[in-house]
């Protein structure tokens, strides 16, 4: 492994970028010189020898786990539908939990059922916060550029305002920033203490004008920072984050179904390669930062 | 017809679950006879038995503590270990079901139930760790104890409380940066509310005070010491706090019953509060200076 001038546990991989068994993933992680990882609910739950095994193999890993992914379709249903999905979010928290991550990324609601009243998601949206709370998790919401009234990360920030409860905060997903071409002139009005994750890609298009060409674009072609025709979208959405003072994690939310067939150590590195580029020359960082030995949350 | 303006609070937009003080603390033991005798040092009397588990009642006052050496095998419940440990706190509340309700819909997570035969069904919602928070409406002509419990014959059901000692709270470890987190839980489930800084009772005075809705009892959070590496974030209901007229009145009458006081430069007995000297591995009591 190549010794970095730089440190790079502030980034991360995501398991979706990875083929192969959850053991196999998180070796190739490691390997690559990463210390925290994304997960998802299927890591755990199509694992064969179970859940409790898998949370086993991660805890054994060494990576910290920057978040766990993802809860859909949550707020803005009414009656049996909001109990169904009250029951699925206490299941995504539960193995949240189990697997000692301290966040769960909750993507907005895409459902022709949920209203999109913003008092009402906003409700919903700190009923989930305090289910968390017990468990010591927090809620991290993300504006999908195909949500059905949020789709950006301004007007999901406006939700987690109405919200008003701490232990929920805002993800923000370049992909879907660049996407829907929101200005990133919008992230310096953000509280940068509510922002819970930031997940970084690009992609090889230059438009993705409509809902269905941003959803394929986003679960099958998009590739690390660095590789696509955003680059300089992306570099300037991760300066203007840490320039407001954001010091939390930057994980690599890559789906691409060209990188689910290729040799796992050469993704992780095409990953590693992402991670020097936004700390060399995106963030100049050249040494290990004083004050970023900070205490486990 | 004109709606009159809002002029001031009113109760039950403070107190929505009508939250009326403590019915019990419940602990967790595989002692259960050795913490029984640290409780009677304290004026507690034991009264009553369940009728199907390894579970007794002691009493004194107004005060209810359930000791519980029955594990259970439902997931998130405080298993019996050596140190007793506080597993649940009971709250008087206007209607059980209705505040168990309302608790859901904010966000509670519910208790599964496993009554037996015959048991009272006291709905409960998670709290800190792998506690139960539960909801208690029958405190006032019948009581929950008359059904679950079996009265140990001759002895006073009602022992009254020593130099008038009553609940005054509890006290909750939390993790690092947790402050906000359970304040605004406590405060959406239940209607508690912060003291503000300055309002301190008793020798302990870290972190921050929450109020019950009702007034009459309080939860302390305390935060790991700033610089220690909290490696686990373990959080819990770390001690009771029972209110006294009489600090040192207390204080000696405990003492010849054969309590322990810390007696350290920085926490000592004085006429605003007192801590007892830890037994069984952790449990200790906090006394606190309060007129009711």
């Amino acid at each position: 492994m190549a010794i970095e001038l730089f440190d790079i546990r502030e980034f991360g991989m995501d398991t979706i970028s990875l083929a192969g068994t959850l053991p196999a993933k998180l070796a190739a992680v490691r390997a690559a010189g990463f210390s925290q990882i994304m997960l998802m609910a299927r890591d755990l739950v199509s694992h064969p020898a179970g859940i409790e095994d898998a949370v086993r193999e991660v805890q054994a890993s060494g990576l910290r786990v920057t978040g766990f992914q993802v809860l859909r379709d949550f707020e803005g249903l009414s009656a049996h539908l909001h109990d169904y999905k009250v029951e699925v979010a206490k299941a995504m928290l539960e193995m949240c939990h189990a697997v000692g991550s301290k966040v769960l990324l909750v993507c907005s609601s895409t459902s022709t059922h949920a209203t999109g009243d913003p008092d009402v998601l906003a409700r919903d949206l700190r009923k989930l916060a305090m289910l968390a709370v017990p468990l010591g998790i927090r809620i991290a919401y993300e504006g999908l550029s195909w949500g059905r009234s949020i789709n950006e990360f301004t007007t999901a920030w406006d939700v987690v305002c109405r919200a008003d409860v701490p232990n929920l905060g805002l993800g923000i997903d370049s992909f879907h920033a660049v996407a829907s071409r929101t200005s990133l002139e919008e992230l310096d009005l953000l509280d940068p203490s509510k922002i819970f994750l930031v997940q970084l890609a690009d992609f090889m298009w230059h438009d993705v004008p409509s809902a269905a060409e941003r959803i394929e674009t986003a679960r099958h072609f998009r590739v690390f920072p660095g590789e696509g025709v955003h680059s300089e979208q992306i570099a300037e959405l991760v300066r203007r984050l840490d320039r407001l003072g954001y010091r939390g994690d930057y994980s690599f939310e890559v789906f691409n179904d060209d990188y689910q067939q290729m040799p796992l150590p050469m993704v992780a590195e095409r990953a590693r390669r992402a991670a020097v580029w936004l700390g060399e020359d995106v963030l100049h960082r050249s040494v290990p930062l004083p004050g970023r030995m900070r205490l486990r949350r | 017809m004109l709606t009159p303006p809002v002029r001031e609070v009113l109760d039950d937009a403070r107190n929505p679950l009508g939250v009326a003080g403590i019915e019990f603390i419940e602990y967790a033991t595989a002692k259960p006879q050795a913490f029984g005798q640290v409780l009677e040092t304290m004026g507690f009397r034991p009264v009553a038995r369940h009728r199907s588990r390894e579970v007794l009642l002691y009493r004194q006052g107004e005060m209810n503590i359930i000791v519980n050496a029955h594990g259970g095998s439902l997931a998130r419940t405080v298993q019996p270990g050596d140190t007793p440990v506080i597993a649940a706190m009971a709250l008087r509340v206007r209607d059980a079901g209705e505040a168990y309700r309302q608790a859901l819909g904010r966000g509670a997570w519910a208790v599964p139930t496993t009554v037996e035969v015959m048991e009272l069904n006291i709905p409960a919602i998670h709290g800190v760790g792998a506690t139960r928070i539960y909801f208690v409406d029958r405190y006032r002509d019948f009581s929950i104890y008359d059904v679950d419990f079996v009265h140990i014959p001759g002895v006073d059901a009602q022992p009254p409380a020593l130099t008038g000692l009553h609940w005054y709270g509890v006290v909750q470890y939390i993790g690092n940066d947790r402050m906000e987190d359970w304040s605004e839980f406590y405060g959406e489930l239940f209607g508690f509310h912060a003291l503000p800084d300055e309002e301190r009772h008793g020798i302990l005075p870290k972190g921050r005070i929450l109020a019950s809705p009702c007034g009459t009892f309080f939860l302390q959070l305390i935060e790991p010491e700033p610089g220690i590496l909290d490696l686990d974030g373990e959080e819990s209901w770390q001690r009771i706090g029972l209110g006294t007229p009489d600090v040192l009145a207390t204080v000696k009458a405990l003492r010849e019953r054969g309590v322990a006081f810390v007696e350290s430069a920085g926490v000592h007995t004085e006429t605003r509060g007192a801590l007892t000297r830890s037994s069984l591995g952790g449990v200790m009591f906090e006394l606190v200076h309060d007129g009711r």
